[in-house]
């Protein structure tokens, strides 16, 4: 400040000359002070850190950080300074002239603002002694309340007011200009008013009737003209039905019922003309007629409307949906050969059981489940376990029987009757096959048997029946499953070796041999089901092959399921009739092949038809076969090779049933009999080698699908490969040498001399051969034998291909293959084979062993990755907390403390500015301080020394003297 | 001297392994009192616990004990120069630049839209995080510097996204909010860091730089071969359409290929390399 005033004051010893701008300077002066003072830090503008293109920088981010430093000190010294320096002050002198605190105003200015004000009043004062009239009293009255306390001698209250503001100046001016308007009447007023106070009650209660009463008004005029409108429109109307356009359009009887709606309403609008009485005649007509238009209405709502039909599928859509169900079909199929491992304990409680398996599905399901294959699962489990609920079933009902205290025998032909066919099956197999009268029935005595059963059977196949009946409809349900069970036996046909393609040949040969049919004894043409095996005996006796299929076409087709309900019974009876049949002709000793492939296909036909029973049959005879070998086994003297009869069951069954299911109620149990054989049965001449490998090739055929791992089939190829070898070679091999010494005692295989030829060798004419022939012995078998072996192995290691243990399995072959190769006696076509194998097992099992991994005790694990979280359209200062309230929360925090921020940093601030000022201060007053204390001292000192030097008082008087 | 008043709040819990070494170094440098020597004797006993388990598992008998990746192994870090990474608001919304969806933009405000390839840096980012090196956990850290000079550091945990267009939101609000943390926690995984990258380098370690204009041209696989296997290899890759990189830390400029090669392949070589000396399958 001090600063200021000096340069003020030198300004103005400059500038003598220039008077006359004396105001103007005056005016312009704090502007002009800091003009060329400018200090340079005020000029720099802050700076963004990170500049980005294309943004633009709002106000309150560009700022001068020097410029508002010392804007804020000058507001400091404007406000806290003089606060400080009045503090210790106990009264202030307040300075009201008029634009003295407004800095911006200059002199000039001021002295304006001042001689309007003089006026101003002067105005009011002659106001004041005017008198008014009665109108204004009102307008005078409020002005009054306005300037209740106002008096003569108070000037200064107007002062007061202008510095609040030009607005209350302008104020006023409209109070001034009030008195004209009051002139213009009450409305007018009541307008302005209603522009400044509050309306009083009476006036609200005015407007809401004069409201109510426009909006009547306006109702009624409305109602008016919809009644206009509805007239005109019937006019058109009636104008547009006389008029030819609207006949071209609507049907013609339609139309008269249009004109007379019109005609009505026309003789409507007359009757209301014409007096009341004849409005009374008209009325019963009136009551009839105006029912025109409904009655049209009506019509046209009950017309017919075109149904959408189906649209005609195209060619390639059938293919397609048949492809579909193709595909769902191989789906379905793949499941089941994948099925669960679970427990199939038959005799369990069926609860129990349920329970187990779908415990063990959900363990299985995979991460990708969404947890809702709960239908799924269902079916799953009815499919698996409805063969084996019959089984269930079955066993009940045995045991029922038994407890209700039957005799025995009847429990045994109950068990026959179960499975109809079965013993005499067997009693078959052992007399015809292999000639001895042992311990099983022979056929007459079976055939007795059956006769004591025929009457008791009806009764008691009533109740079985029934029973089953009970299943079927159960079967009914999924009936879904049936029908796979079918596709899938068709495909197996058409999958399947020489046997099915002969059967599918049936039907051609069926319409071809018709004829001879006529020529050879007549057929009946309605055949009854034949309900024991004699009735079919003698049906079918001296009939040729094609008659006895047609027969049983004729029997199913008479008797067919769909047709009656009880021909379900009989067809099952037929059934087991029917596989017994060709059980015994299996084992008839001039074989009729033709016939037995004949037989096949009305066999799987039925199967499908009733699948419990043909399972339930299939089962009951795998039981009694099983039980049978078990018994051959322990007699060591005899063959217990499978006779050709259950080879040929087995063959059917494996065609019947769906092989590569995981478990399956019949070809389970027939797998594991085949491998039994494989095992347990000792290799003994040239006619059970050809056995074995028959059953080797089965069990490939079998496993071909499913890809079971069948042990047994290869142990079998193993030592009938070592069979082959040298005595020497074999002893060497001394791991596999035990199974050697179980199966064969002797190179049974060993080809000594030179073998011509290799043939394929009939399975059929070696079955006949009696045991010893001297063929068997013979090199060219040995080697046709070797080959089929050879054959079977590469369907197996084909098989196999995909198995980890691959290499386990098949390098030992290998290895023997080896040996093989090198014997000299083979012919050369099998050495090429046997090379060829053992190339593709060694470079097989290379592959394998390639893959294989060295066992790891944990994985290597990878580092966890996390995820970055960021918005798609990032704004800077949006909160992105999807939690509303407390983003709002946080952002008045932040406000809050950045607030609290700014407040501390003012203070501290003020604090800064305050000290610096008591520090001016002291400092001046030390400054002061001194300056007196040295002045004193400087005369006191001077005294002394006046005083001293004697000149005291002379100086005076000499001056004065002087 | 008495303790920071930081000290007395909760101190952050440890959660299984951590990745992000960097931080640790940040906090020394923030708060040195917030590392106290308490702290510095856990991470200690936890070592030396897992040291401990180690040879269980090599007594067991008949088991091939696969080795398994212990921290102490020397690991790579990549630095990414002149990545062109700038955002721009175009419109309303902030955008990455791109040459090819802001040519008349650039052209607009005087730049040449040939100098704008976050796609490039994209790739190579994308390299980078995809190889072995990083998912056995042997990337240390991944430095990218901008044409602007800002120094990103990446997480080599970082799940980086694969689209472009996610990449270049994910850009948009790193450079404007400085630093993107994971999702569910708190962890920072991107983030604005202070220049220069030497500071956050290891001290042990070799900083390679590529350059096509080297004179110094080799195989990757035998040149990383004659590198001492107890050093740290820093990897210095230009991620910009035209030029050359020149930093002065840079101890040693190698040419890998007769042909001028994309940062993202070059990248490759580099890993694979580095994988096939480490024996990372």
């Amino acid at each position: 400040m001090a600063k200021k005033s000096s340069t003020e004051s030198s300004r103005k010893k400059k500038s003598k000359n220039k008077i006359k701008n004396k105001l103007s300077v005056l005016n312009s002066e704090a502007k002009k002070v800091k003009g060329p003072k400018e200090n340079p830090f005020e000029s720099i503008w802050s700076r963004r850190k990170f500049d980005i293109l294309g943004k633009k920088r709002k106000d309150d981010e560009r700022r001068r950080i020097g410029l508002s430093r010392s804007i804020a000190i000058q507001k400091r010294q404007k406000t806290l300074l003089k606060e400080y320096k009045q503090s210790t002050k106990s009264s202030v002198f307040v300075d009201k002239r008029i634009g003295e605190q407004n800095d911006g105003l200059g002199e000039f200015e001021k002295a304006i603002l001042r001689s309007q004000r003089e006026r101003q009043l002067k105005l009011k004062k002659k106001d004041k002694f005017n008198l008014s009239d009665g109108e204004e009293d009102d307008f005078e009255i409020q002005e009054g309340g306005y300037f209740s306390g106002r008096d003569d001698f108070e000037d200064e209250e107007p002062l007061d007011e202008d510095e609040a503001g030009p607005s209350t100046g302008s104020e006023k001016k409209l109070n001034l200009e009030h008195p004209h308007e009051a002139e213009d009447g009450l409305e007018s007023r009541s307008v302005e008013g209603g522009e400044n106070r509050p309306k009083s009650k009476k006036e609200v209660m005015e407007d809401i009737i004069f409201k109510s009463k426009f909006f009547k008004a306006q109702k009624a005029k409305d109602k008016e003209e919809n009644e206009q409108f509805i007239e005109q429109l019937d006019k058109d109307f009636t104008s547009l039905v006389q008029s030819q356009a609207l006949l071209s359009l609507t049907q013609p009887s339609k139309m008269k019922a249009l004109n007379a709606l019109v005609n009505n309403r026309i003789s409507n609008e007359n009757a209301k003309k014409e007096d009341t009485d004849s409005l009374q005649n008209k009325l019963p007509l009136h009551q009839e007629k105006p029912d025109h238009y409904d009655k049209l209405v009506g019509e046209m709502a009950l017309d017919m409307r075109a149904r959408p039909s189906d649209r005609t599928k195209t060619p390639e859509e059938l293919a397609q949906e048949e492809k579909e169900r193709l595909e769902q079909l191989e789906e379905e199929r793949q499941k089941r050969m994948f099925a669960a491992d679970d427990s199939s304990n038959e005799e369990g409680n069926p609860s129990e059981d349920d329970d187990d398996e779908s415990t063990k599905r959900i363990r299985h399901v995979s991460g990708d489940d969404l947890g809702d294959s709960f239908s799924q699962d269902a079916t799953l489990k009815t499919k698996v376990g409805w063969i084996e609920e019959i089984l269930k079933r079955e066993n009940a009902r045995k045991e029922d029987a038994a407890g209700s205290g039957e005799s025995e025998e009847e429990d045994d032909d109950d068990e026959e009757d179960d499975d109809d066919g079965d013993d005499d099956e067997d009693a078959d197999g052992s007399d015809e096959d292999h000639g001895e009268d042992e311990k099983a029935q022979s056929l007459k005595d079976w055939e007795q048997s059956d006769d004591e059963n025929i009457e008791t059977n009806l009764d008691e196949e009533e109740d079985e029946e029934e029973e089953e009946e009970e299943e079927d409809d159960d079967d009914e349900d999924d009936d879904g499953v049936d029908k796979q069970v079918d596709i899938i036996d068709h495909k197996k046909i058409t999958k399947s070796g020489g046997k099915q393609n002969d059967s599918a040949g049936v039907d051609k040969i069926e319409t071809t041999v018709k004829d001879e049919l006529h020529q050879k004894g007549e057929l009946p043409y309605t055949i009854e089901a034949p309900k024991t095996f004699e009735e079919l005996n003698a049906l079918l006796e001296n009939r040729s092959d094609d008659q006895i299929v047609e027969a049983i076409r004729r029997i199913r087709t008479f008797n067919a399921i769909s047709i009656a309900a009880e021909n379900r019974k009989k067809m099952q009876v037929f059934y087991g009739v029917l596989l017994q049949y060709f059980a015994v002709s299996a084992n008839k000793k001039p074989l009729n092949f033709k016939l037995l492939n004949m037989l096949v296909k009305p066999l799987m036909e039925m199967s499908s038809e009733i699948p419990y029973f043909a399972a339930i049959c299939a089962r009951q005879r795998l039981l009694r076969t099983r039980t049978q070998f078990c018994e051959d086994v322990k007699n060591t003297g005899k063959s217990c090779w499978p006779s050709l009869k259950t080879l040929f069951l087995l063959r059917l069954w494996s065609l019947i049933f769906p092989c590569s299911d995981f478990r399956h109620a019949v070809m389970t149990p027939a797998v594991l009999l085949m491998s039994e054989y494989l095992m347990r049965c000792p290799v003994v001449s040239g006619r059970d080698i050809a056995i074995g490998s028959f059953l080797c090739s089965m069990v490939l055929s079998i496993s071909r699908q499913s890809q079971k791992f069948c042990p047994e089939a290869i142990t079998f190829i193993q030592t009938m490969l070592m069979a082959a070898l040298n005595n020497k070679q074999t002893c060497e091999d001394s791991q596999l040498y035990h199974l050697m010494e179980l199966k064969t005692l002797r190179p049974l295989l060993h080809i000594q001399g030179r073998a011509e030829e290799i043939k394929s060798l009939d399975f059929l004419t070696l079955m006949d051969l009696p045991d010893d022939s001297p063929y068997f012995t013979s090199d060219t078998f040995r080697a046709s034998i070797l080959s089929a072996i050879i054959g079977n192995l590469k369907g197996f290691v084909t098989v196999y291909e995909g198995f980890k243990s691959f290499p386990e399995i098949f390098l030992p072959i290998s290895k023997i293959l080896h040996g093989l190769a090198e014997e000299d006696q083979i012919p050369d076509a099998l050495k090429v084979e046997i090379k060829d194998v053992a190339q593709h097992i060694t470079a097989k099992s290379e592959e394998h062993h390639l893959l294989r991994q060295p066992l790891r005790l944990r994985k290597q694990k990878i580092i966890k990755t996390a995820v970055p979280k960021f918005e798609e359209n990032f704004v800077k200062g949006r909160d992105y907390d999807p939690d509303r309230e407390r983003a709002e929360r946080k952002k008045l925090r932040k406000r809050l403390k950045q607030e609290a921020k700014g407040a501390i940093r003012e203070l501290r601030k003020d604090n800064y500015f305050l000290l610096e000022v008591k520090e001016k201060e002291n400092v001046r007053m030390e400054e002061e301080k001194a300056e007196k204390y040295g002045k004193y001292r400087a005369f006191l000192q001077e005294q002394e020394h006046a005083f001293k030097s004697g000149q005291l008082g002379k100086g005076k008087g000499s001056k004065r003297r002087r | 001297m008495v303790r920071a008043y930081k000290m007395k709040g909760q101190k952050r819990k440890k959660k299984g392994e951590r990745y992000d070494k960097g931080e640790e170094f940040e906090q020394l440098e923030e708060n040195d009192m917030l590392q106290s020597p308490k702290k510095v004797k856990t991470d200690g006993s936890v070592l030396d616990k897992e040291e401990k388990l180690e040879p269980v598992f090599d007594e067991m008998p008949g088991i091939p004990v696969v080795p398994v990746d212990t921290g102490n192994k020397p690991g790579v870090i990549f630095i990414l120069e002149k990545a062109s990474l700038e955002i721009a608001k175009v419109g309303k919304t902030y955008q990455l630049l791109s040459s090819d969806e802001h040519a008349n933009y650039l052209v607009k405000n005087k730049r040449n839209p040939a100098d704008y390839r976050p796609d490039i840096a994209f790739q190579a980012i994308q390299t980078i995080l995809d190889s072995r090196v990083n998912k056995i956990g042997r990337l240390k850290a991944l430095y990218v510097r901008t044409q602007q000079g800002l120094l990103l550091d990446i997480k080599p945990h970082a799940r980086m996204p694969r689209t472009y267009k996610r990449f270049s939101g994910l850009m948009v609000q790193l450079l404007q909010k400085l630093h993107i943390t994971a999702a569910g926690k708190g962890e920072k995984l991107l983030r604005v860091i202070k220049n220069p990258v030497t500071q956050y380098l290891p001290i042990n370690c070799r900083k390679i730089g590529f350059s096509h204009s080297s004179e110094k041209l080799v195989d990757m696989y035998n040149y990383v071969g004659t590198i001492n296997n107890e050093l740290d290899l820093v990897f210095v890759v230009g991620a910009m359409a035209h030029g050359k990189i020149d930093q002065d830390y840079v101890e040693d400029y190698i040419s890998i290929s007769e042909y001028p090669m994309s940062a993202a392949y070059c990248i490759s070589i580099i890993t694979t390399a580095v994988e096939r000396k480490w024996k990372i399958l």
